[in-house]
């Protein structure tokens, strides 16, 4: 089975790849905090930050048909959430509606910004870096032992599942001429059946095989974590400037 | 180093008053090759499960001079590496490299150590150059190799096969004996094909309904078709068809 691996574009040599783990995941929580702290109704600053994760983006080398594919996942959640503030003020008071629809789309405008751009980092930061790697930082940073097991071990039963969803929907279909003409819903509904109790049993025999190898509940990895002084240097000023957009914003504005 | 097995007085279920493993009493020598069979349902894999200590039942399992308990975990799963039947369920890392360094990781080896395992393991089994490779882009015979190379990375005493010879054609089967037959470790292998069983095992057990019938040499117990057919294995098919096969004129 064809699987496409989220951390598929890990092994690209680039500056940001070769940051370590810990450094980008305190960088994206620490960015997400500024942009979404950033008041709402101000969208100019969203340009800079706009450039500053481009920037990011483009160091990176990662395929923006790829970033563009995986923001297409989380795009109409995004629209939802931003669409919801002008629609329920609309709703509230329809009279009052055209005198403050400008704020209200503004503010839908930055509720949009603030989650594409919290959205790209989370999304550069899990293609630049191996899946494990990551969860073996976080748990150098203190992450408790039990969400580190439990993101690991999800990541890796969702293959199981789009393996088992693969492998019943072939099944399915070499049995199905054409279009399927009994009850759609009744078919469905015992293929997801089966997908659960088929990935259920391989969830229990993968890990049957991970305890057969000594898993117990850390995962090691052959990386050797290490954070130069260029990397601290690089991370302290891209944070500043950062800052420099958040809190000049404010005094401009 | 092999090491020899000793099971005694064992019994396991997993519902109770539904027993799986009857009593089982086993003496396996250092560095046999020991072969396990019995039909569909047997208790066969259970067994071999309870090598390593993933499921427990009651009596006593000795590898070495390892008694098999919760204390001796640790020891035991570096001692005792099992090779699941389906390659796909024991390669769960994105690339061979990172499967077969996950046993050695986590049984704490140091980076230097590990990259060595790693090197000795992919060459016992000719899969140099196959490091960054996507496990699941492999084939099956290829798979089945990074499986056993995922296992013979941390060189255990013992291993144990669940049917490694399914889904394999005659040129893998052949190169896969060619690799058991050159391990030192004791190997226990569950196999329902017989003809490899009888070119690499010395000895076998026949289990049925979750008890052992049988103990002995391998063709002994596999040429006495009343024992094999009391306990639910018809090989008559396959004589006739390699009669028919072998002494056909044509051959």
């Amino acid at each position: 089975m064809n699987h496409s691996f989220i951390d598929k574009y890990s092994d690209i040599n680039s500056p940001i790849h070769r940051f370590d783990p810990r450094l980008k995941f305190i960088f994206v929580i620490l960015c997400v905090a500024i942009i979404v702290s950033q008041p709402r109704g101000q969208l100019l600053p969203y340009a800079f930050y706009g450039m500053m994760v481009i920037s990011i983006m483009l160091l990176s080398r990662i395929p923006i048909t790829f970033m563009l594919r995986r923001m297409l996942f989380v795009l109409p959640f995004i629209l939802m959430a931003s669409l919801f503030y002008p629609i329920s003020i609309y709703i509230y008071d329809s009279a009052s509606f055209p005198s403050i629809q400008n704020e209200a789309f503004s503010v839908a405008f930055s509720i949009f910004f603030k989650g594409s751009l919290s959205v790209i980092l989370l999304i550069l930061l899990i293609s630049t870096e191996k899946f494990h790697n990551i969860i073996s930082g976080m748990r150098m940073l203190k992450m408790p032992k039990i969400i580190g097991v439990i993101s690991a071990l999800m990541y890796r039963y969702i293959f199981i599942f789009s393996d088992e969803a693969m492998k019943t929907s072939m099944a399915r279909n070499s049995r199905t001429p054409g279009r399927l003409k009994v009850n759609k819903i009744k078919v469905y509904g015992n293929q997801m059946a089966m997908i659960f109790i088929r990935s259920w049993d391989r969830s229990q025999n993968i890990y049957n095989a991970m305890v057969s190898r000594g898993f117990n509940g850390e995962f090691a990895t052959m990386k050797e974590f290490k954070i130069k002084k260029s990397e601290i240097a690089l991370f302290t000023l891209a944070i500043i400037m950062f800052l420099v957009i958040r809190v000049g914003s404010e005094i401009i504005l | 180093m092999p090491a020899g097995i000793s099971i005694k007085d064992l019994n396991f279920s997993f519902n109770p008053g539904q027993q799986v493993l009857k009593n089982i009493n086993l003496e396996i020598n250092p560095g046999e090759k020991f072969g396990i069979i019995g039909p569909m349902g047997a208790g066969k894999s259970t067994l071999l499960l309870h090598l390593n200590g993933i499921l427990n039942g009651s009596g006593t399992i000795q590898i070495g001079d390892t008694i098999v308990s919760k204390k001796t975990l640790p020891e035991i799963r570096k001692k005792v590496g099992i090779v699941f039947q389906n390659p796909d369920d024991q390669l769960f890392n994105p690339t061979v490299e990172e499967d077969v360094a996950f046993g050695p990781l986590n049984f704490g080896y140091s980076r230097e150590e590990v990259s060595e395992m790693v090197d000795y393991a992919l060459e016992s089994m000719n899969l140099k150059g196959f490091e960054k490779l996507v496990s699941h882009h492999l084939s099956m015979g290829e798979r089945k190799r990074v499986a056993l190379a995922t296992v013979l990375a941390t060189k255990p005493d013992v291993i144990g096969f669940d049917e490694p010879f399914s889904s394999l054609d005659p040129t893998m089967i052949k190169q896969l004996l060619n690799i058991l037959n050159n391990l030192e470790s004791t190997l226990v292998i569950i196999s329902q094909n017989y003809l490899p069983l009888i070119a690499c095992c010395q000895r076998v057990a026949l289990i049925n309904k979750g008890e052992i019938k049988a103990v002995g040499p391998t063709k002994e117990i596999i040429q006495n078709s009343d024992l094999m057919l009391e306990n639910g294995i018809d090989l008559s098919l396959y004589k006739s068809i390699c009669n028919d096969f072998f002494h056909s004129p044509k051959n």
